[in-house]
């Protein structure tokens, strides 16, 4: 939490919180991409924020070191959620990396 | 039947979720210019002169035929080199020229080499 | 586990290596294609002065120096100090540097601490990230399609392939590596290793281990 009198850069602080319910966008990027297709529009939560605040890797791709930084969010998703045929009963889940922009909040 | 766009959105290094076979436990003992290209990788990235995503993304962009054919480390090499030819940090006359230079140092014979050689890597990773 | 040999020709002497990657010709090895593509961007880029002459060979030291004996070592301290343990899971990359475990890259690390209730293992389905700084680099099963593939789709019948069955009621954890966080497995410290020192414990620990495919045994 800034205190008072200061005011955070944009990207600064984290837009989620442990514990939040977000989904995966659903969007089909082209050239580089590090958001596995297999999650896109999938639904998980939010176990750690990833600090400080990194640059977006799919533009770092393309020599971008540094600027437009937002943090990246370790995610949990229930096998249930990403495979049809994976058994109802399982607990079974997969945690993953994913940067700020492409999650929403649900 | 993919559609077309699909060789697109789904890069060939992508491999989560695919159908597979059993897993083979194959392991080596990099080669010694296998560490040097490792190296040269790291030493790039701290450099910020190809930063590790930029090797990523340059090995996904050599396509899904070199991608099959070539060897972990080829890909690398193979990718770096497209890199800094398009940051205009070398051409591939320069890099022409020095390979016929080291193939004339450690005497070896370009032309029956190329292709001799060729298919020498044993693994398809 | 098979361990392949290259054979680049069949006059091939592996004891050439040292010498032909110093550049002097041997009457056996010869060069491929790709290692003199690696030798001359290696040589044009400290030629043009972007690297220095030493740089490669000091890296290939670092590398040579991370093996899975530095996250044994890990490990070990972790199950015999509770404490050391407590800022290893907070911060993994803190707790190796403790230790004397630098990272010479931008990673940072997560240690995955396997429990009564979790089972944890580690893949990258979209290339080959790997705790490298505390492990030294990855065995090729790890970077080839059938392990990246089915490890988030059937990580169960993986592990049962590595001789591992986990109970229905322990929740198998697959963490795929996308970013800049690498993952290390803090496996269980096997039963009967109460009185054991911490050489002792490290001994145990396995490369295979703190991927997550295999538990730490006794013997």
């Amino acid at each position: 939490m800034a205190a008072p009198q200061i005011v955070l850069a944009e990207g600064e602080a984290p837009i989620f919180a442990i514990g939040d319910h977000v989904r995966v966008a659903v969007r089909f990027p082209i050239g580089h991409y590090r958001v596995p297709n297999y999650i896109r529009g999938k639904k998980g939560t939010i176990v750690a924020i990833v600090e400080p605040a990194a640059v977006n890797n799919e533009e770092e791709g393309y020599g971008r070191n540094g600027g437009s930084k937002r943090h990246y969010y370790r995610i949990s998703l229930l096998m249930t959620e990403l495979w049809p045929s994976y058994p109802n009963s399982s607990k079974d889940s997969l945690c993953i990396e994913v940067f700020e922009t492409w999650l929403e909040r649900i | 039947m993919p559609d077309k766009h699909e060789l697109l959105t789904r890069l060939p290094t992508e491999f989560g979720g695919l159908e597979a076979g059993p897993i083979e436990r194959v392991e080596h003992e990099l080669e010694p210019w296998e560490k040097r290209c490792h190296a040269l990788a790291d030493v790039l990235d701290f450099h910020k002169i190809i930063n590790t995503e930029e090797k990523r993304r340059g090995v996904e962009a050599l396509g899904a035929e070199l991608i099959g054919k070539l060897t972990y480390y080829e890909r690398w090499i193979v990718a770096f080199s497209n890199i800094l030819f398009q940051k205009g940090i070398l051409a591939p006359d320069d890099v022409a020229r020095k390979m016929q230079e080291v193939a004339t140092r450690l005497g070896v014979n370009t032309a029956e080499h190329a292709h001799a050689n060729d298919c020498s890597k044993s693994m398809p990773s | 586990m098979v361990d392949l040999h290259h054979d680049h020709n069949h006059e091939q002497d592996h004891g050439d290596h040292d010498r032909a990657a110093a550049g002097i010709g041997t009457g056996d090895y010869v060069p491929g294609y790709f290692e003199m593509l690696e030798m001359s961007i290696g040589e044009l880029l400290v030629e043009r002065g972007l690297i220095g002459a030493a740089e490669i060979r000091r890296q290939i030291e670092v590398l040579d120096s991370r093996t899975p004996a530095l996250g044994a070592k890990v490990v070990a301290r972790a199950w015999i100090d509770s404490e050391f343990k407590k800022r290893l899971l907070a911060n993994g990359r803190a707790a190796c540097e403790e230790l004397g475990i630098s990272f010479y890259d931008d990673t940072g690390l997560i240690v995955l601490e396997n429990t009564d209730n979790v089972h944890n293992l580690i893949v990258c389905t979209l290339c080959s990230c790997y705790p490298r700084p505390v492990l030294g680099l990855p065995p090729d099963w790890y970077k080839l399609k059938p392990y990246r593939a089915r490890a988030v789709t059937e990580p169960r019948a993986v592990l049962a392939e590595f001789g591992t069955i986990i109970p229905d009621d322990v929740e198998v954890r697959v963490s795929d590596s996308t970013a800049q966080v690498r993952f290390l497995v803090l496996p269980k410290r096997p039963k009967g290793s109460e009185n054991f020192g911490e050489k002792q414990l490290a001994a145990l620990v396995t490369r295979d281990a703190m991927i997550g495919v295999v538990p730490v045994e006794l013997s």
